[in-house]
């Protein structure tokens, strides 16, 4: 394929596969569906029949990637939107989502070291549990490859949406702030699309959930890995 | 006449996704610019969405101009982390034992997270329900 076709072809080949995966997974809805899972697959798929590298797919996609910036700054309206629960509840919050983050990394960090990961996987394993933007930002900073974090992260929302439902069955949470927690903490966007389901109190508080971790990790990200090393 | 030409720009702000996409980006390169020229660890994205988030406290622009842009955004969001998870094409590696290895971890890792963070809010509002409670009393 020619330069100029490459360029064309990946952007539209993108929007045209997320279009069609979004409109399986609103007919069907379910981990199984989710656009983030199917997407990529239908992708890969394609670019190995073509032949095609990560560097061929990029040439005229990074601007869909960039869209990521602006992505992050939107977040301030839904923050914006759910000061009240923020000002009510801010106790159970901030222990969650501290509590979470930590369970985050340190399991990550134990396991990678258990299973013998290498260290460039190691730091790039450690903020899977952060909403796509945020993880790719803290891992590139920590030391991690970016492009990597993102799958992880991907497939953390998949395996998370789907043990979420076993977990509520299984752990007595009588409060809709733990349950919302539980899906925006452990599966991120997945997770809020989860917990919206279950309800919508838990739907807005895992939202929440999801974006203060972002943030709470981006901002401890640095000290922590000097202390880990 | 100026004030007609506010309002009827205001109008524009309020309706068009596209006017307030561009206002979204605006503040993702103030955050970016500004990042690089200070030297900070943050992203600029989280930079610029402090500041709209701050403008929008301080009632410094109304919810309704960043409304319909930030939908957009965070409607389909899913659809601007696909290129980044593409990366797998460059990693056939993980194809065998390694995959399985992170696989596993992540498995493992998910469940401790979401587990814990579930009951450690529980056991918080519950703390907090029984000494609203004694406060009561």
């Amino acid at each position: 394929m020619p330069v100029e076709a490459k360029i064309l072809f990946w952007p539209a080949a993108t929007v045209a596969a997320y279009l069609l995966c979004r409109a399986l997974y609103r007919r069907r809805p379910g981990w199984q569906t989710s656009p983030l899972l199917t997407t990529p697959v239908v992708l890969i798929l394609l670019a190995v029949a073509l032949h095609a590298s990560y560097g061929d797919y990029l040439l005229g996609s990074h601007w869909l990637m960039a869209m990521v910036g602006p992505l992050t700054v939107a977040f301030a309206l839904p923050i914006y939107d759910q000061r009240a629960v923020i000002r009510r509840h801010w106790l159970p919050l901030a222990v969650g989502v501290a509590v979470g983050s930590l369970i985050a990394v340190a399991s990550g960090y134990a396991l990678a070291r258990a299973l013998d990961l290498a260290p460039e996987l190691r730091q790039s394993l450690l903020p899977r549990s952060v909403t796509m933007p945020f993880a790719m930002n803290v891992s590139g900073h920590v030391g991690g490859l970016p492009e990597l974090t993102a799958v992880f992260v991907m497939i953390t929302g998949v395996v998370g949406a789907a043990l979420g439902d076993l977990l509520l069955k299984l752990l007595p949470l009588r409060s809709s702030m733990a349950r919302g927690a539980l899906f925006g903490m452990g599966a991120h966007g997945a997770g809020v699309a989860k917990a919206r389901e279950v309800g919508a109190e838990e739907g807005s508080v895992a939202g929440l959930v999801m974006i203060l971790a972002g943030l709470a990790n981006v901002a401890v990200a640095p000290a922590l890995i000097m202390t880990l090393g | 006449m100026p004030r007609r030409i506010l309002l009827s720009s205001q109008r524009i702000l309020h309706r068009s996704r596209l006017v307030q996409l561009g206002l979204i980006v605006g503040f993702w390169w103030l955050g970016d610019a500004a990042v690089r020229a200070i030297g900070l660890p943050v992203p600029g994205g989280v930079i610029g969405m402090l500041l709209m988030l701050g403008l929008l406290l301080a009632r410094g622009i109304g919810p309704c101009s960043v409304r319909r842009g930030a939908d957009v955004l965070l409607g389909d969001m899913l659809l601007f982390f696909v290129p980044a998870v593409m990366g797998l094409l460059d990693h056939g590696e993980f194809l065998g034992l390694l995959g399985a290895k992170i696989f596993l971890l992540i498995l493992v890792g998910t469940l401790l997270v979401m587990a814990g963070t579930a009951l450690t809010v529980e056991l918080v509002q519950r703390l907090m329900a029984r000494s609203g409670a004694d406060h009561a009393r």
